[in-house]
């Protein structure tokens, strides 16, 4: 526990920037749920049998084969995390001039693709812009869109559909099966190709199996492994649903674009039998894997999530809806009216949300959607703040004191002043940008 | 006592696995005669590398335990942070998830058409990643690195006057840095002596060069320097290796070498211009700046294991086990680098298997045949590792031909040192029955990680 004094402290040290705080000024670190989940017993007692040997470790091969067998695709690289395995495919599938569709943007893939010298173009459906529509499947693609992106620029342009399961930037929102199926008939006509983004495949497997129907007596593993089946390859961060500290992967189908793979991770990463990762960590991986697919698992984790979600608007504090399966997305556009988007609300809310009570939260909002490539801001839709809940990390009481400081928050909304930006840095400014308060 | 042992006792094992010659044969002609391509469970000792293979300490795995998660601002980065200052005193430091992505950020940013680095001996992902950067690598070696079987203290040296001529005639606009690596990896594993680094921190200072070291193996270099160079036998490693680093403006360094862990590397510089350049790239492709790619707990081991490096009981007896080896080996007449170096015994190929043609991979050959004796693996260091092709598509050899037993670090004991050099020295023995190798497959870089070959016929 910190004072308020400190935290105010901590918070102008930090540049009103989330990021740049301690963690050790942190009383709930609700930042990320990006490796900072808690490992099983079984995932330590799997981090003491590693096999460091830098070739042909026999983690490696149980990684392999956990891969093949949850998500079956068929060919695993490695990576130290999910924007090592995003650096590689794109640096494989792009050309200068391509063209990519993907169901909503998210920072580190957007910038992959565009340093690959792709332009990323939004294909999700309009629905996923408004924060309180309740349609279940809010991560869907439009495929009128996608079908009209198709015609103008033409297949040979598109070298992939970018699809991501449980859209981060939607605010968790799952995409069904149903959708899945139709952008794999379309993309299939024109030889395109899917690649999956599914850091958080099994969030998403919960929702279709309580949303979609014919899906609820299925597994959430045969769920994720039908999924997976509707698209080409997938760039995981393990970091989400794998339940790791560590750890990535790139998974594909094509023999080639394997091989260019395996030949290009060596440059970046490590060779292709440990891609920059310990042994050990490849073992923790393989069995975070095979829990994260287990249904009591997955159901107390969204459930968690719910259960903050449903206090914060009983509070009558503005969130998305539908809930989504990693993290509450508090609106901070409606929670803060009075300050425009120039004056960074959602950056504004995650600092005073730090100053009542320690907690801290992430913007998702017009600081991270950055610039476009003639410098002009991108201004989202969507303008939040996420608290993004590490899996089996914080308890039923720690939700409860979440909900509180928020409410206090919000009671004193109409006190709080935004901010102006004072550092910027080139790429993915969230990161490390710095802002004072307007007074 | 005459007999320096090992300064730890073992808490917790790992079984090797035991196979039949016959056996071997058959996994050989499946990884397709590259000791890369080999499952780590067929290995009976491993000697590929000694990065990342260090056995971590019982204060480490407690690190490992107390690993602070949070993806921005851990405890465990500001222990590490604590602990590389204390050893390079510079103020900016950035960790990554090994010593290649330091260097790939680094070159990306200084690199590009044009430019040259020029080093002792580059590595070979160290040259991989300048030459990605459609830059240019230069060895200066001194003249006595060039020769394996001779002996001087510090074969690892920097050819100063080769220095100068270089940086005359490529002009100092066009040299980005100068990089020494210590120790000298690709020469053998040799040192590099202060003396040497003070002489080119004068020509960088004199044509205005940043100088970085590549800090893999600097406490093994810095024990060679308290050996060996006058005036140095009373100073503390910590403190010779605070002298080294203080004629630096930067360093790249793999952990998974001198720092015992088997995960992680960094960046170090003086340059607060260049580390925000660098911290931009390092978000992009490894990680946050409070993590840079790495797990908390990694952090923490790293943190430990650069501290526990410099105690002299330990480079006594790591220096003494290489040196132990090499003495064996030369005894039985096998032809080996000479004087003993820091982490690995590197055996001669060319003098070892002289009816062998570089065309035909004479250190590739000695690799197959150690590890279908006695199922060690080896690294080649060599024309397979370095070779390229001039424009008729022939081969442009290396300067050396060298097979490297790589040592872990507090992995394997004597007996098994000494069962390495009876292996070798049964392959000398039937050094005439052994034949050479071709190519059937490679990439254009880095191709000795997955080429495939075939005994040539």
């Amino acid at each position: 526990m910190t004072t308020a004094a400190h935290r105010r402290k901590a918070m102008q040290e930090a540049g009103f920037n989330t990021f740049l705080l301690k963690s050790e000024d942190v009383y709930i670190d609700l930042l990320t749920d990006s490796g900072t989940s808690a490992m099983s017993d079984q995932q330590w007692a799997g981090m003491m049998m590693g096999d460091e040997a830098y070739a042909g470790s026999r983690n490696f091969y149980h990684l392999e084969e956990v891969v093949k067998d949850t998500y079956g695709y068929k060919y695993l690289v490695p990576t130290h995390q999910g924007r090592g395995a995003e650096n590689i495919i794109s640096k494989i599938l792009i050309k200068k001039g391509d063209i990519i569709p993907g169901n909503m943007y998210f920072t580190t893939t957007r910038l992959h693709q565009e340093l690959a010298g792709g332009k990323f173009e939004d294909i999700i459906i309009d629905e996923a812009h408004d924060s309180e529509n309740e349609y279940p499947f809010k991560g869907n693609v439009d495929l009128d869109k996608l079908e009209r992106l198709i015609n103008k620029y033409g297949a040979k342009r598109i070298p992939y559909v970018s699809i991501a399961t449980s859209v981060n930037m939607a605010g968790g929102q799952p995409i069904s099966i149903k959708n899945l199926k139709e952008i794999r008939a379309l993309t299939k006509k024109h030889g395109i190709r899917i690649i999956h983004d599914m850091t958080r495949v099994a969030e998403n497997a919960h929702f279709i199996q309580r949303r979609e129907r014919g899906y609820e007596k299925k597994s959430i593993k045969q769920i994720v492994k039908e999924i997976c089946s509707y698209t080409d390859g997938a760039t995981m961060s393990a970091k989400k649903d794998a339940l790791v500290n560590i750890g990535g992967f790139l998974a594909i189908n094509d023999w080639d674009v394997f091989e260019e793979a395996r030949n290009m991770v060596v440059v970046y990463e490590g060779l292709h039998t440990y891609g920059g990762l310990a042994g050990r960590d490849m073992e923790a991986m393989a069995i975070g894997i095979k829990e994260s697919v287990s249904d009591d698992h997955i159901h107390a984790r969204v459930g968690q999530v719910i259960y903050l979600g449903e206090k914060m608007i009983e509070y009558g504090i503005p969130i998305v809806r539908p809930i989504g399966g990693h993290g509450i997305f508090a609106d901070a556009k409606k929670f803060l009216p009075h300050i425009p988007q120039v004056e960074y609300p959602a950056q504004t809310l995650a600092a005073e949300v730090f100053l009542d009570s320690g907690v801290r939260t992430m913007e998702r909002g017009v600081v991270s959607a950055g610039r476009k490539a003639n410098g002009k801001n991108y201004f989202p839709k969507l303008e939040l703040v996420r608290f993004t809940i590490p899996r089996r990390v914080y308890t039923q009481a720690h939700m409860d004191v979440i909900a509180e400081s928020t409410a206090r928050v919000y009671d004193r909304r109409n006190k709080i002043k935004g901010l102006k930006m004072v550092y910027e840095p080139k790429y993915l400014r969230f990161f490390q940008a710095r802002f004072e308060q307007l007074q | 006592m005459k007999t320096i042992i090992e300064p730890f006792r073992i808490k917790s094992v790992e079984p090797i696995f035991f196979t039949t010659k016959e056996e071997r044969k058959k996994i050989l002609a499946t990884a397709d005669y590259n000791s890369f391509r080999i499952r780590a469970n067929d290995i009976l000792i491993d000697l590929l590398t000694d990065s990342g293979t260090s056995a971590m300490s019982s204060n480490q795995w407690a690190g490992i335990m107390q690993g602070d998660e949070s993806y921005a601002g851990s405890n465990s980065f500001f222990k590490f942070e604590d602990s590389v200052r204390s050893i390079t005193n510079m103020p900016y430091i950035i960790p990554t998830h090994q010593g290649r992505a330091a260097e790939k950020i680094i070159f990306t940013i200084l690199g590009g058409k044009g430019k040259y680095f020029i080093s002792n001996t580059l590595f070979d992902t160290t040259r991989a990643n300048i030459e990605f950067s459609g830059a240019e690598g230069i060895d200066c070696l001194c003249e006595e690195g060039k020769y394996p079987t001779v002996p001087a203290p510090f074969k690892g040296n920097m050819d100063i006057e080769a220095l100068r001529k270089v940086i005359k005639e490529k002009g100092t606009s066009n040299i980005p840095m100068i990089i020494i690596t210590v120790t000298n990896n690709s020469g053998g594993g040799q040192p590099v002596s202060m003396q040497n680094i003070k002489d080119v921190r004068k020509i960088c200072d004199e044509y205005n060069i940043p100088l970085f070291i590549d800090a893999c193996r600097f406490a093994e270099n810095s024990y060679f320097i308290k050996l060996r160079e006058q005036d140095y036998a009373q100073k503390s490693v910590p403190e010779i290796a605070r002298e080294l680093f203080s004629y630096a403006d930067g360093c790249t360094m793999s952990a998974k070498k001198d720092a015992f862990a088997n995960i992680g590397g960094f960046l170090a510089m003086k340059d607060l211009d260049l580390a925000i350049r660098c911290r931009n790239l390092l978000i992009i492709t490894e990680g946050f700046t409070t993590y840079g790619g790495l797990a908390g707990r990694d952090l923490e081991a790293v943190a430990i294991g650069l501290q526990e490096i410099m105690d002299e009981n330990y480079l006594q007896y790591r220096i003494r086990s290489i040196e132990y080896l090499t003495n064996k080996l030369i005894e039985a007449g096998v032809p080996v680098m000479q004087p003993a170096g820091g982490h690995a015994v590197y055996l001669d190929a060319k003098a070892f298997l002289p009816a062998i043609p570089v065309e035909q991979y004479p250190g590739q050959s000695l690799v197959c045949a150690l590890y279908e004796e006695g199922g060690i693996r080896a690294v080649e260091i060599g024309s397979l590792m370095f070779g390229k092709y001039d424009e008729n598509g022939k081969l442009i050899p290396a300067q050396m031909e060298l097979v490297r037993l790589a040592i872990p670090r507090r992995v394997y004991t004597q007996s098994h040192i000494d069962y390495v050099a009876e292996v070798i020295i049964e392959v000398f023995k039937k050094r005439k029955e052994l034949k050479g190798l071709t190519i059937t497959e490679e990439t254009p870089l880095l191709r000795h990680f997955t080429a495939k070959l075939k005994p040539f016929n």
